[in-house]
């Protein structure tokens, strides 16, 4: 981890100062900006498959459960190994991606005994697991800053200030022992709370303590004031470089992959008679989802983490019907949504229209005093804004929106109205009924339609050129009448291919 | 049939359990190279569990298969797969060039990607079953025989030696069933051996010269006009079948 974020900081000193990096870094916005797209790209990406799959819920019940298994690598590091609990250790990781596995496989199992079906199989097995989780938290965990607000919705706004320091130049070191001359020694009582003494009675021990010795990094030494220089330092925070790495390896996994994946979620049965192992590349993707979990579990917690990967691909689904296609445009949903969304919460919409203006208009017409100040959850404004996207594609889309629906659904209704009539006339003139058929005045009775609906599609076709009206009856033109043609030998071809022999 | 033709398939005391409950019993099984099968039998034979426990796809309680005397993990090449129909999501987002190029996947095995050649060879199947004019079209806008023939040129691009076909004729037009029947001719024309789940006991003596009567075990099994008999259709669907044969109504049954 380190290594890579020096790598990063490297290739960007090749561009900006060190200062400009630090001072982007250190903006909250900037941060959380980029966590948010982060998190948004490699859910989106995952989530595409997730949601072909029917799996969505189960990025819900994953990003539960990788909190158990947060929990458990914690302890075992601080309490049986004895390390320093490090919240984004690499060792957290991997127990989240483990329990993440095993929420599946549990779920596996449970659908497999054949008493539950997959969602209750599915609803059952994370519960329990987060349960689990939740009691170790508050029974061993309680000094650790696994509290419900971050298990709720996360801390990313807090993202840039939890960095690690990186030192390109004057980076020395500094060891205080007791006998530098900066060490600052103090003589305390070793057995007075023993013995129920104070330091002043007689037998009170006392030995010699140093307070400020130990070992520190450039940026320690530097703030505690041991330099003379001051060396050049990086600030970065953790948050990017867990979320970096979890999107380059989705990714990869998606590019790589892509062969794979695509057959195994659109016909796993071909998938596995050709050899490719639809269990193995299922796992995989959960492992994936569970490392995005992790990382997304920090910034925006577990609930909303499911809106990163469902939403954006339910977006990109409405907007086109290939699968590349969608790979590209759900993370650029997702990465929309997680940028505004940081705008949202700070009260700018879509960076143009200032929520407390909107709050003031309504305070002044309903006569109500609602606090015009606006500074919300970031990630819930983030997931927010990802569905208003979602929103006006399903309102917008071209090809599956509302509104192009509608519009076909009343053409297709218009067509319809057009084709009943016509055909109505051709069957029944130059025949003997013609005269009670066709008759304008009562045409209507024959369709059981309204007059006013009647006389709506006659004008049209009358206006379309397709009918006449002569002495009071309804008559097909000629151009009428190669309408009726076509449209019947369309129906036909529907239902008929074009030969094949 | 020829004896000394090699046997494409050879199935011995094949079981397939769901839950303990036997779905196919003790199956044996010798189809040799280059018939058409049809495995015919009432709901709940087990005919689709057959050719999918035949295939690795579930898992056999008991019993051995091979293709061409090798097991299924040799044979893969030499086996085409056809699905049933309703067995994927028509609303996935690809093409029908798409669909039918995953037949090809297998040859190309892990990370390959397709490329001008898996693309052309897609076209002349699309181009066989009479899809030519719908490569680009996106699946779901598909009729329900149009999705049947995209499934078969898949299953032609994989030119296999074997062909599984679960169900291809159901709920299709009278185009697609023709299509379909020429597609089966083509094949065994070209020595190929093909296997059908089939519903229609009118059909079956038209289209197919090997018969294989399943219900949970083998009733019959070989050339048609052998097989298909008042008796074995009788002890096949219980006596409750009835159908056209010669134009008459046959009352198979009491």
């Amino acid at each position: 981890m380190m290594a890579l974020e020096r790598w990063l900081i490297e290739l960007l000193l090749h561009f900006v100062s060190r200062d400009e990096i630090n001072a982007f870094l250190r903006s909250p916005q900037n941060t959380a900006t980029i966590i948010g797209c982060l998190i948004a790209v490699s859910g989106a990406l995952l989530g595409t498959f997730l949601l072909l799959r029917g799996m969505a819920l189960t990025s819900d019940a994953i990003s539960h459960t990788v909190l158990l298994g947060i929990v458990v690598a914690f302890l075992l590091m601080t309490d049986v190994f004895g390390m320093a609990g490090d919240t984004s250790s690499p060792w957290l990781i991997l127990g989240a991606s483990l329990a993440g596995v095993g929420t599946v496989v549990l779920t596996e199992l449970l659908y497999r005994s054949g008493l539950l079906r997959q969602d209750a199989a599915l609803g059952l097995a994370f519960p329990l697991l987060f349960a689990i989780a939740v009691i170790l938290v508050s029974r061993f965990a309680e000094d650790v800053h696994l509290d419900e607000d971050a298990v709720l919705v996360g801390e990313i706004g807090l993202a840039w200030a939890n960095t690690n320091s990186h030192c390109f130049d004057n980076c020395a070191t500094v060891t205080i022992s007791p006998d530098h001359p900066q060490a600052k020694m103090a003589r305390q009582c070793r057995n007075c709370r023993e013995l129920g003494i104070s330091p002043r009675d007689e037998g009170a021990q006392f030995v010699e303590i140093c307070s400020n010795c130990g070992s520190y990094s450039p940026a320690q030494a530097w703030q505690a004031g041991y330099l003379q220089k001051e060396p050049l330092l990086v600030f970065f925070p953790k948050s990017i470089t867990v979320t970096l790495v979890m999107t380059a390896l989705s990714l990869l996994f998606v590019i790589i992959f892509y062969k794979e994946l695509k057959l195994t979620t659109f016909d796993a049965a071909l998938a596995k008679a050709l050899g490719f192992r639809p269990g193995v590349m299922n796992y995989a993707l959960m492992i994936l989802v569970s490392l995005v979990a992790v990382g997304a579990f920090d910034a925006v917690g577990s609930i909303l983490v499911i809106a990163f990967f469902i939403i954006p691909p339910a977006a990109a689904y409405l907007l086109t019907d290939r699968l590349a296609i969608m790979l590209l445009l759900g993370p650029l949903i997702g990465a929309a949504g997680a940028f505004f969304g940081y705008d949202l919460a700070r009260g700018k919409f879509f960076g143009i229209i200032e929520v407390a203006d909107i709050i003031a208009g309504v305070n002044s017409i309903f006569g109500l005093d609602l606090p015009e100040n606006w500074d919300s959850s970031i990630s819930a404004s983030m997931v927010l804004m990802i569905f208003i996207i979602f929103a006006l594609a399903w309102v917008l889309s071209p090809r599956y929106g509302l509104i192009s629906t509608l519009i076909r659904r009343a053409n297709q209704r218009r067509r319809f109205n057009d084709q009943v009539v016509l055909a109505h006339i051709h069957n029944h003139q130059f025949t003997d009924r013609h005269a009670t058929e066709l008759r304008v005045k009562t045409l209507h009775i024959h369709f059981r339609w309204t007059v006013r609906k009647m006389a709506r599609v006659l004008a049209r076709l009358r206006a379309l050129g397709f009918v006449a009206l002569v002495d009071g009856f309804a008559e097909l033109t000629e151009r009428g009448e190669t309408q009726v043609h076509a449209f019947r030998s369309a129906m036909l071809e529907a239902h008929n291919m074009p030969d094949i022999e | 049939m020829n004896d000394r033709a090699p046997l494409a398939l050879s199935v011995e005391d094949l079981t397939v359990a769901y839950h303990s409950k036997p779905a196919i019993w003790d199956i044996d099984l010798a189809v040799p190279e280059g018939v058409l099968m049809a495995i015919v039998g009432p709901n709940g034979a087990g005919k689709s569990t057959l050719i999918k426990a035949v295939l690795n796809l579930i898992p056999r309680a008991a019993g051995t298969v091979s293709f061409y005397g090798s097991p299924y993990e040799q044979a893969r090449s030499l086996v085409g797969y056809v699905p049933q129909r309703g067995s994927v999501d028509w609303d996935f987002p690809t093409s029908v060039l798409d669909v039918v190029t995953m037949g090809l996947y297998g040859k190309l095995g892990w990370l390959r990607r397709p490329g001008r050649r898996e693309r052309d060879l897609a076209l002349f199947a699309l181009e066989q079953v009479g899809l030519l004019d719908l490569v680009d079209r996106q699946i779901s806008q598909l009729s329900g025989g149009q999705q049947q023939r995209t499934f078969l040129a898949r299953a032609l691009v994989q030119d296999a030696q074997i062909y599984f076909m679960d169900e291809p004729f159901a709920a299709v037009d009278a185009i697609t069933e023709r299509a379909i029947v020429n597609i089966l001719h083509q094949l065994k024309e070209r020595g190929k051996t093909v296997l059908v789940v089939h519903h229609d006991l009118q059909t079956v003596e038209d289209y197919f010269d090997w018969l294989t009567l399943l219900n949970v075990e083998i009733v019959a099994s070989g050339p048609t006009a052998e097989v298909f008999t008042p008796e074995n259709l009788k002890k096949t669907y219980g006596g409750t079948v009835s159908y056209l044969h010669d134009g008459q109504v046959l009352m198979a049954g009491d």
